[in-house]
């Protein structure tokens, strides 16, 4: 393959485009924390116009649009740049599928309030949001000087590119959960934190309850998260390398502070900042996982064989 | 109005109710009318109107709640509408009456009541909403109006009827709904304007009532017969009570919450 050369720019605007699209994920957990919602009653205009008094829940929703209209218009450029000085298909396709994703996005978002937050359409905005971060990040890290280094890859001998999508995909699933119980309103159905209902351990009874059963799923993932990513940094630090290490840690300490905003939501009755906090680090922590699955896809290589299997299992003892 | 006709050996006295909810508290005084016993009454209504009426007062025993102080500086309008804050006091009492109580025949009725054709108002002014509790029939066309100098959408979250959303961004705007089914009761809410929060009453017959600042109201014009009437509250209990009455009687029915 020929080398390709580093596009500063179009790096830097790919980076851009994904800490605006972190913020713009914080502004669309405002309008829900907010329950701005729906203050904005039409679609794609606001009352009619362009730019209408930012007064009320109309300052989030409103807010969130503007926000977003700024996020497809650096995607916008970055697609075309990418088409225009790309050389690699691959990145090419992938500033494409961003700019249908941001697009796709909008057409959710308008949808949303125009059939008055039906919850799959919530639901799938919130996961697509988090779908068009991580192509982003893909974008950026396609783009960077230390993916074009054309560095030769190691064996993965511990399993980092397993554990780090493995990772990636529990992050994935309990951002689901998490917008399931957001826009079904089980966001307080356990109304307290660590226990529930007084109880370390639920009630078939409680559990049998759908808001509540999603409300556990919630929490139990939380855990399930955690273990994945230690399990990363474990592997990561085991590795030698910072490159892979640094975003697992880092990821980590997010995940710890994440439940402690998960706790603060409940025990606050889900007071703005700490709900819409929780929001924006659970992309965070989907983000670094999902650069640490690339970051591990391109400085290592997969072991063939028994070993190679043994290993995406998770199971050093077995390769 | 065949139906219209008394059945029997009730008391001469129409009942004064006094029935206590959230506390239990049950207690029945005469009415103004003559004190029989009335065995059995016909079914009312026949889809006209009577000549007998229920009054009454909506007493609320014990404190009520502080009142909630709502911070309206989102909008500066709405700020420069309530100087010194706004003060919401969804448990209304003055000397003893509990304001905004919706009172209706909830059963006993056997006709149709088709709707008026003329609309109710539901006025957004001050950032608030006027009236309180809206009152409409099923069928009967709901006007809302935008009396503000700032915009506001209108979101009634109805679970019978149909959810509707709409924008209102200029002063003086009308836009009008039906709601098409029974539903009691419905709550209505901007979201541009997180505090205002009120309800709608979808009703299928035309004898109800909300309770002024005094806690009083009445229902007129009811046709003779044996009835269930629900008390209905924002934040307190429901309750339900049994009138009987006769043609041309004016029966009381006070009823009492306690805090």
């Amino acid at each position: 393959m020929a080398v390709v050369a580093f596009d500063r720019g179009r790096h830097l605007l790919a980076v851009l485009t994904v800490a605006a699209t972190l913020a713009l994920i914080f502004v669309g957990g405002l309008v829900t924390s907010t329950g701005s919602g729906l203050s904005v009653p039409d679609w794609p205009l606001s009352y009619g116009r362009l730019m209408p008094p930012m007064v009320g829940g109309v300052f989030y929703e409103h807010g969130h649009r503007m926000v977003a209209s700024a996020v497809g218009l650096l995607t916008l450029v970055l697609a075309a740049w990418t088409a225009r000085a790309e050389p690699r298909r691959g990145v090419r396709a992938l500033a494409w599928a961003a700019l249908a994703a941001v697009v796709a996005q909008g057409v959710l978002g308008g949808l949303t309030v125009i059939f008055l937050l039906p919850t799959a359409i919530s639901v799938a905005h919130a996961c697509l949001a988090q779908t068009f971060f991580c192509i982003t990040i893909a974008l950026a890290f396609a783009t960077s000087r230390e993916w074009l280094a054309e560095e030769p890859p190691r064996d993965d001998a511990g399993g980092v590119r397993g554990a780090a999508a493995l990772a990636t995909a529990a992050a994935f699933a309990q951002l689901v959960l998490g917008a399931v119980m957001r826009h079904i309103g089980a966001g307080l159905a356990v109304p307290d934190f660590p226990r529930t209902y007084g109880r370390w351990l639920p009630t078939l009874d409680v559990l049998s309850r759908g808001p509540v059963a999603v409300h556990l799923a919630h929490r139990a993932g939380a855990l399930l998260v955690l273990a994945a990513l230690a399990n990363l940094v474990v592997r990561a630090s085991r590795a030698q390398d910072g490159r892979l290490a640094r975003p697992a840690q880092l990821a980590l300490v997010l995940v710890l502070v994440q439940i402690a905003l998960g706790a603060a939501t409940v025990l606050t009755a889900r007071a703005v900042l700490p709900t819409t906090a929780h929001v924006a680090g659970g992309a965070a922590i989907l983000g670094l996982c999902w650069f640490a699955t690339l970051r591990a896809r391109r400085h290592l290589r997969a072991i063939a064989g028994p070993a190679g299997v043994a290993m995406a299992l998770g199971d050093p003892a077995l390769s | 109005m065949t139906l219209r006709k008394p059945v029997a050996l009730l008391t001469m006295a129409a009942p004064l109710a006094l029935i206590a909810c959230g506390g239990g508290e049950k207690q029945e005084t005469p009415a103004a009318g003559p004190a029989t016993t009335q065995a059995a009454a016909p079914a009312g209504g026949g889809g006209g109107k009577g000549s007998a009426s229920v009054s009454g007062k909506v007493s609320y025993a014990g404190t009520a709640p502080a009142p909630e102080k709502i911070k309206v500086s989102a909008d500066p309008y709405c700020q420069k509408e309530h100087k010194d804050g706004l003060e919401r006091q969804t448990v209304a009492v003055k000397d003893g009456g509990l304001k905004d109580v919706l009172v209706y025949v909830k059963s006993g009725l056997t006709g149709t009541y088709p709707p008026p054709t003329d609309a109710v108002l539901l006025d957004q002014k001050g950032c608030m909403y006027s009236p309180h509790i809206i009152t409409v029939r099923a069928g009967q066309p709901l006007k809302i109006r935008n009396s503000d100098e700032t915009l506001h959408n209108i979101h009634p979250r109805p679970t019978v009827n149909q959810e509707f959303n709409i924008g209102q961004p200029r002063q003086g705007m009308e836009s009008t709904r039906t709601f098409d089914k029974k539903e009691i009761w419905i709550p209505v809410g901007c979201d541009v304007h997180p505090w205002m929060r009120s309800f709608i009453a979808v009703l299928d017959n035309p004898f109800f009532a909300v309770t002024d600042e005094d806690g009083k109201y009445e229902i007129k014009d009811l046709p003779a017969g044996d009835y269930e009437i629900e008390a209905l509250h924002e934040k307190l209990k429901t309750t339900t009570s049994k009138l009987s009455v006769k043609d041309g009687q004016k029966a009381t029915l006070d009823l009492s919450y306690k805090g």
